[in-house]
């Protein structure tokens, strides 16, 4: 093995290593919506080993995701190549994990971003596509105290304004 | 003005570093005993306490920085204080016993402290007997084979991040042994506000996750030790609050890195980390624990107390594991709870 490949496979392995570790959930799914990569996130969250969830279906693992409906998200980065966005403000989780902080998180659940991005064969076709899953409960938390604060805040006013 | 002093409350004067140790001895007390109760950290100020007249009865533990259990009780001895002395302490050694009883103590009860152990020395040495008998509380529910083996892996746990430690910043780790407990929302809240009110406190925590597992690394550093932390770290400029922010994090990194790297590999585990939070001073506190009453009731909370021996650092790190960890912690440590 030369110089050059030996240090594509230690990027390979380092590549795989950071997928496996960053904070994101990463899933890749095929046509049919078979789990084919499972990452540390999403296995540490869900408690499901890769070996659990490889070659199931998204559907079958986990009942309350709306097959229609999800299927409708995925076509377009499928067929068009674009990728689709789902926010916490839309729904607030995918995945009904736990909030990363149970003991002095406020919120019982995660809210989560999630972003369906196409995976481009050599051959131009798009038989697999990537799901990410961001955990955005600080950010849903701090907005929903502001809002509340501010719906305070008005009907405070309103009552000094009437006295 | 004689009624004043007839009416004077007993002071019962807990002393010991652990956070919820403290808590812990104070939970134990008789309900029904009208006392007021002080708190000291460590003997030396335990002393400046009993100076002051508090302290008609003393539980004091043992392995403390600073002054630890036995010098207190020489020095109560030398000033003559006459307060009475229970030991209550982990070190179950028959040496230690004889030791403290040689020094004066009137009783010695073994940690973690029950209500009817010390119910039971109260009344033994004629200091509260209560009137009707009272229902049998407990202060944890936590089988004491599963605390044990909680308590021996934390301790290995500990023991490698204390290396860890001490090879990063090349100083000597005093470890203690950790305090394993069952803890309720309030004892939880009494805790936070705790680290609230008192200022001289910081603290940084940080969730983790992993399969069956969860729960939040707590890590507390008493704002005495910034100086002497920004000395090890090498930090050369004036330690102003960005930097002690910086030193928290960076020491909260460690410890916590380390310990829960320690507790995973022994339950052959994987943990995902979140990002750190700095636990606010404000409204976060109440908030925090006034909304999360409702999801849980009880934690696991595994306490260590990290000192550095030459320096004045004192650290509390306190692993809380949700109550429906447990079944899978006891599931993958089956084969040390097994004969």
């Amino acid at each position: 093995m030369s110089q050059d490949d030996a240090g594509e496979l230690q990027t390979f392995h380092w590549m795989m290593d950071m997928l496996q570790s960053v904070d994101v959930g990463i899933v890749v799914l095929d046509r049919d919506y078979r789990i084919r990569i499972w990452n540390g996130f999403m296995e540490s969250h869900s408690g499901r080993l890769p070996s659990m969830v490889r070659g199931k279906t998204l559907f079958e693992l986990f009942p309350d995701i709306n097959a229609a409906w999800f299927s409708q998200k995925a076509k377009p980065v499928f067929e068009l190549k674009t990728r689709a966005f789902m926010t916490w403000e839309q729904r607030p989780y995918l995945f009904k994990f736990h909030n990363y902080r149970p003991i002095t998180g406020s919120e019982p659940f995660m809210y989560q971003n999630i972003t369906l991005a196409p995976l481009v064969s050599s051959t131009g076709n798009v038989d697999f596509i990537s799901m990410m899953i961001y955990d955005m409960t600080d950010v849903a938390t701090g907005k929903k105290q502001l809002e509340a604060l501010q719906v305070w805040q008005t009907e405070e006013q309103e009552r000094v304004s009437r006295v | 003005m004689r009624g004043v002093e007839v009416s004077q409350m007993y002071s019962v004067l807990v002393c010991d570093d652990s956070l919820v140790a403290r808590k812990q001895v104070a939970k134990c007390l008789p309900q029904d005993w009208p006392v007021s109760v002080h708190f000291a950290r460590h003997g030396e100020e335990a002393l400046d306490l009993l100076q002051q007249g508090k302290g008609d009865l003393l539980l004091l533990d043992l392995n403390m920085p600073v002054l630890d259990g036995y010098e207190t009780l020489k020095a109560i001895r030398e000033f003559g204080f006459p307060t009475r002395t229970i030991v209550i302490s982990g070190d179950i050694q028959p040496a230690a016993l004889e030791r403290v009883t040689s020094l004066g103590a009137i009783d010695f009860i073994h940690k973690p402290v029950r209500p009817d152990a010390l119910q039971e020395a109260l009344k033994r040495h004629g200091i509260f007997s209560p009137q009707s008998s009272s229902e049998e509380t407990d202060c944890s529910e936590l089988d004491p084979k599963v605390r044990d083996c909680y308590q021996e892996i934390a301790n290995i746990a500990m023991g490698q991040a204390g290396d860890h430690l001490a090879r990063i910043m090349n100083v000597f780790v005093q470890l203690p042994i950790p305090n394993v407990n069952l803890i309720e929302v309030s004892e939880m809240h009494m805790m936070l506000t705790d680290i609230d009110s008192h200022e001289r406190v910081s603290a940084v925590c940080q969730g983790f996750v992993g399969p069956g597992i969860r729960g939040e690394a707590l890590c507390i550093l008493s704002d005495s030790s910034f100086d002497d932390v920004a000395k090890i770290f090498n930090v050369q400029q004036d330690v102003d609050d960005q930097v002690q922010l910086e030193l928290l994090m960076d020491a909260a990194s460690i410890l916590i890195g380390t310990c829960l790297e320690g507790l995973a590999q022994q339950m052959d585990v994987k943990f995902s980390q979140g990002h750190p939070v700095v636990l606010g001073q404000h409204q976060a506190i109440t908030e925090i624990t006034s909304v999360t009453s409702k999801r849980w009731r009880k934690t696991l909370a595994i306490e260590i107390s990290y000192g550095l021996e030459g320096y004045d650092v004192h650290c509390d790190l306190i692993m809380l594991f949700t109550e429906d960890s447990m079944a899978t912690m006891n599931a993958k440590l089956a084969h040390l709870l097994e004969e």
